[in-house]
C-alpha cells in the first residue's frame, strides 16, 4: 500500500512536467522566426515505484507520477546532410554563372560598339585607303581605327586579368572565413561533448553548429558527420577539416596574377596549410572561384590571344610585302609591347603600305588586307566563334544554376517543415500543457481535501 | 514533400521563392521591353549571337561595297564623259580632214586654217587625256605623276600590264571577291602614241600627221591619215563601250549590295529585336499572375490558430 501522501508527490511531478512543457513551448514560440532554430519537444515518461521489491518496500504497481526524460531536438540528420550537399552544389553553380555573366559584360557583344564592330570599321578603313591611295587622310583614319582595335583587345585582356585578380583576393578572404568557421565548430564541439558527458541538453549550441556547417558547405562544398559523443566532423573533398576539437587549416598558394597562372609554372591551388604539396578539390563558392581561375578565364584569355595573334600575323604578313608612299617596305603594322599588349607600330600615315610595287599608286596590298575581314580563317570569324562558345557555356551554367536553385529550395522547405516551428501546433501544445497543469492542481486540491477530511474531521464523534 | 509537415517557415520559404521567380521573370520582360532587344548578351541565345555578329559584319561589308561602288562610279563617270567629248572632237577632226581632201581648189591659206584647227583639237584631246579625278590622272594607271601625257602627247603614266606587278589597274571591290577595274590607261583609249611613223594609229600622232600633210598639201598621205584616224576613232569608241559596260556592272553590284543590306537588316532585326505585341502580352500576363500571387500570399499567411483562441 502506498503512502497517504504519495498522491501529492504524483500531482507535484505532473505540475513540474507540465510547467516544463509550457516553458519549452514558450521557447519554440519565441524562436519561431530564428534562423536555424530547431523546434524542441518535451519527452515525458510515466514513473513507477521501485521495481526490485524488498521485504518492507513493496510496490503496489501504481505509478508515481511523471518525469521529463528529455527535451528533444526535432531535426532530421538525413535532410540536413542533403541540405548541405544541395546548398554546396547550388552556390557552386550560382558563383560560376556569376563569373560567366561578368565575362560576358567584359566583351559586351553583340553591339554596334564592341570589338567585332571595331574590327569591321578597321577593315572598312583599309578599304578606304585602297580606294584613295593618293590621299593621306584615309591612312591617318586607318591608324586611329587600328589603334582603337588594339586598345579594345588590350582592354578585354585587362578585364579578364582584373576579374582573375578579384577572384584571387576573394579566395584569400574565403580561406580566412573557412578557417575561422572551422575553429568555431571545433569550439562548439568541445562545449557540446562536455555537456553531453554531464547529461545536459545543449540544443541551441547544436543549432548554431548546424548553421556554421551549412556555411562551410556553401563555401567549400563540405560534408559533415556526427559522432556518438555529440561531436561533428567536417570534410572537404574527403579529407577532414574538423575532427572533434581539432582543426586542419586550409590555405591558397600559387600564382598571384593571371600572367603567372598562364605561364603554368605555379598555378593557383587550394592546399592544407600543414601539407603545401596537397591539393584540395573544393566545391561551393570556392570551387567555382578555383574553376574560374584555373579553367574559364585562362581558356578565354588563350582564345583572345589566338584571335589577336591571328590579326597581327595576317595583317603583318601582307603589310610587310607592300610599299608605302615614301617607298618604305618590309614594315610590320601591328606589334606587341614587352608586356604582351597589342600596339600599332605604324604611326606615320606615309609609312602605311598600300601598293604592291614601289613608286606606284597601286592598291593591291591594302585591298588584300581589307579582305582579311571576310576570310574564313580570319580573326573576325575566330572571334565570333569564341563569343559563341562563351555564350553556350554561360547559358548552360545559368540553366544548371536555376535548376539547382529549385532543388535546393525544395530541400530547404522540407528542412523547414521538419525542424521549423508551427505556431498552430505550439498553440495547441500551450493549451494542452495549461489544461494539464490545471488538472494536476485539481488533483492536488482533491488530495488536500481528502486529507483535511482525515486529519481535521475524523474522530470527532460526540464532540 | 518529405514528412508532410507544414510550418509557417516552410510556407514562407516557398511563397518567397515563387514570388522571387515571378518578379525575376517580370524584370527580364521589362528589360527586353525597355531595350527593345531580346538578345542582350551571348547567353541569351548563343546561336543567335553568332548569327547577329555575322549579320552585323555583313551589314558593314554591304555598306562598304556601296561606298566602293560609288567611288568606282565616280571614276567611270569621269572616264565616260571625257571619252565622249574626245570622240566628238575626233569626229570634227575627221570632217576637217575630209574637207582638206575634197577641196582641191583650196588655197594654201585655207589648208593652213584647217591645220590650225586640227592642232587645237589635238591640244584639247591631250588635255582631256590628262583629266583628273580626286587628284589622280584617270588615264595614268597607278602612276604617282600628276599627268598622264606630256604636252607633246607622250604617255608618262603606267600602262596596265597584268603580267607586271608594278603595272596594276585601279580596281574597286564591289562584292565578295568581285573586283571591277575602274580606270583605263591612255594607250587603251588613245592608242600607241610612241610610234611616230606614217602608219601610226596613236591618236595624237595621227593628228600631227594630218596637220603636217594639210600644210604640205600631200593628198595621198592625207588619204592614208584618214584611214589611220578612223582606226584611232574606233579604238576610242570601243573604249567608250567598254567603260559603259563596266559602269553598268558596278551599278548592278551596288544595287545588289543595297538589296543585301535591306535583307540583312531585316534578318538582324528578326534575331535581335523583340516581338513587341507578344512581349507586351507576356508582360501583362506576368503582371496578372504576380498580382494574383501577391493576393494569395497575403491571404495564406494571415490566419492562425491565435485568431480563434479566446
Amino acid at each position: 500500500m502506498g503512502s497517504s501522501f504519495g498522491g501529492i508527490n504524483t500531482a507535484l511531478t505532473s505540475l513540474y512536467a507540465q510547467r516544463r512543457g509550457l516553458d519549452v513551448t514558450g521557447q519554440n514560440i519565441a524562436n519561431a522566426n530564428t534562423e536555424g532554430y530547431t523546434r524542441q519537444r518535451v519527452q515525458m515518461q510515466s514513473q513507477v515505484g521501485s521495481l526490485s521489491p524488498a521485504m518492507y518496500a513493496k510496490t503496489d504497481g501504481l505509478g508515481t507520477g511523471v518525469a521529463v526524460s528529455d527535451v528533444q531536438r526535432l531535426r532530421d540528420e538525413y535532410l540536413e546532410n542533403r541540405g548541405r550537399t544541395e546548398h554546396g552544389a547550388s552556390s557552386y553553380l550560382a558563383a560560376q554563372s556569376a563569373s560567366y555573366t561578368a565575362i560576358e559584360d567584359a566583351f559586351a557583344e553583340p553591339s554596334d560598339t564592341a570589338l567585332a564592330a571595331q574590327l569591321r570599321d578597321m577593315w572598312g578603313g583599309w578599304n578606304d585607303v585602297s580606294n584613295n591611295p593618293q590621299l593621306s587622310a584615309p591612312r591617318s583614319a586607318l591608324i586611329q581605327q587600328s589603334a582603337t582595335v588594339a586598345d579594345q583587345l588590350n582592354a578585354a585582356q585587362d578585364s579578364l586579368s582584373r576579374q582573375w585578380s578579384q577572384d584571387r583576393t576573394q579566395m584569400s578572404a574565403y580561406v580566412d572565413d573557412v578557417n575561422v568557421t572551422a575553429g568555431s565548430i571545433a569550439q562548439l564541439n568541445d562545449s557540446i561533448i562536455m555537456a553531453n558527458a554531464s547529461g545536459l541538453t545543449v540544443n541551441e549550441l547544436e543549432d548554431r553548429r548546424d548553421l556554421l556547417a551549412m556555411k562551410l558547405a556553401e563555401l567549400t562544398g563540405a560534408t559533415a558527420a556526427k559522432r556518438e559523443n555529440g561531436g561533428m566532423d567536417v570534410f572537404i573533398g574527403g579529407s577532414t577539416l574538423v575532427t572533434g576539437t581539432t582543426v586542419r587549416e586550409i590555405d591558397v598558394t600559387g600564382a598571384k596574377r593571371l600572367q603567372d597562372q598562364l605561364s603554368g609554372a605555379d598555378p593557383v591551388r587550394l592546399v592544407w596549410k600543414d601539407e603545401p604539396s596537397s591539393t584540395i578539390q573544393a566545391g561551393g563558392k570556392m570551387g567555382a572561384s578555383m574553376d574560374t581561375m584555373t579553367t574559364i578565364i585562362p581558356g578565354l584569355s588563350g582564345d583572345l590571344t589566338s584571335v589577336t595573334d591571328n590579326l597581327i600575323n595576317s595583317v603583318n604578313a601582307k603589310h610587310r610585302d607592300g610599299f608605302s608612299v615614301d617607298g618604305s617596305t618590309g614594315l610590320d603594322f601591328f606589334g606587341r609591347n614587352p608586356d604582351g599588349s597589342v600596339t600599332v607600330l605604324i604611326k606615320d600615315p606615309d609609312k602605311v603600305a598600300v601598293a604592291g610595287a614601289s613608286g606606284t599608286l597601286d592598291n593591291s596590298v591594302a585591298d588584300a588586307i581589307a579582305d582579311i575581314g571576310d576570310a574564313a580563317d580570319g580573326p573576325d570569324r575566330e572571334y565570333q566563334s569564341m563569343i559563341g562558345r562563351l555564350g553556350v557555356s554561360s547559358q548552360g551554367s545559368t540553366r544548371r544554376a536555376e535548376i539547382q536553385a529549385v532543388v535546393t529550395e525544395q530541400i530547404d522547405a522540407a528542412r523547414e517543415g521538419e525542424s521549423g516551428v508551427n505556431l498552430d501546433e505550439e498553440m495547441t501544445n500551450l493549451l494542452t500543457y495549461q489544461r494539464g497543469y490545471e488538472a494536476a492542481s485539481r488533483v492536488l486540491t482533491t488530495i488536500d481535501s481528502m486529507l483535511d477530511q482525515l486529519i481535521n474531521r475524523t474522530g470527532l464523534v460526540g464532540r | 514533400m518529405i514528412g508532410g509537415r507544414v510550418t509557417e517557415g516552410s510556407i514562407h520559404t516557398r511563397v518567397l521563392a515563387n514570388l522571387q521567380r515571378n518578379i525575376a521573370k517580370g524584370a527580364k520582360i521589362q528589360d527586353q521591353l525597355s531595350s527593345g532587344k531580346q538578345l542582350n548578351r551571348p547567353s541569351d541565345s548563343p546561336a543567335g549571337t553568332v548569327s547577329a555578329l555575322q549579320l552585323r559584319g555583313e551589314t558593314r561589308t554591304s555598306l562598304q561595297y556601296t561606298r566602293n561602288a560609288d567611288d568606282g562610279l565616280g571614276w567611270l563617270g569621269t572616264l565616260e564623259q571625257t571619252l565622249g567629248s574626245s570622240s566628238t572632237l575626233v569626229n570634227r577632226a575627221r570632217d576637217l580632214t575630209v574637207q582638206g581632201l575634197n577641196s582641191t581648189t583650196n588655197g594654201a591659206q585655207a589648208n593652213e586654217a584647217l591645220a590650225t584647227e586640227i592642232d587645237q583639237i589635238r591640244e584639247s584631246l591631250v588635255s582631256y587625256a590628262n583629266t583628273r579625278y580626286l587628284d589622280r590622272p584617270v588615264f595614268g594607271g597607278n602612276t604617282t605623276e600628276p599627268v598622264a601625257y606630256d604636252k607633246d602627247g607622250g604617255f608618262t603614266g603606267n600602262a596596265y600590264d597584268p603580267a607586271d606587278a608594278s603595272r596594276t589597274s585601279v580596281s574597286r571591290t564591289v562584292g565578295s571577291n568581285v573586283k571591277v577595274r575602274v580606270d583605263m590607261t591612255g594607250p587603251e583609249a588613245f592608242g600607241d602614241n610612241t610610234d611616230v611613223s606614217a602608219d601610226t594609229t596613236g591618236l595624237f600622232r595621227v593628228l600631227e600627221n594630218v596637220s603636217a600633210h594639210l600644210r604640205s598639201g600631200d593628198n595621198a598621205a592625207l588619204q592614208h591619215d584618214l584611214t589611220s584616224l578612223d582606226k584611232a576613232g574606233n579604238k576610242l569608241k570601243s573604249a567608250i563601250s567598254e567603260i559603259g559596260s563596266r559602269y553598268n556592272r558596278i551599278t548592278q553590284m551596288k544595287e545588289s549590295a543595297q538589296d543585301r543590306l535591306l535583307s540583312v537588316t531585316s534578318q538582324l532585326s528578326d534575331i535581335e529585336d523583340i516581338d513587341l505585341p507578344k512581349t507586351i502580352m507576356d508582360m501583362q500576363l506576368q503582371q496578372t499572375s504576380y498580382q494574383a500571387a501577391l493576393a494569395a500570399t497575403a491571404k495564406v499567411i494571415q490566419p492562425s490558430l491565435i485568431d480563434f483562441l479566446r
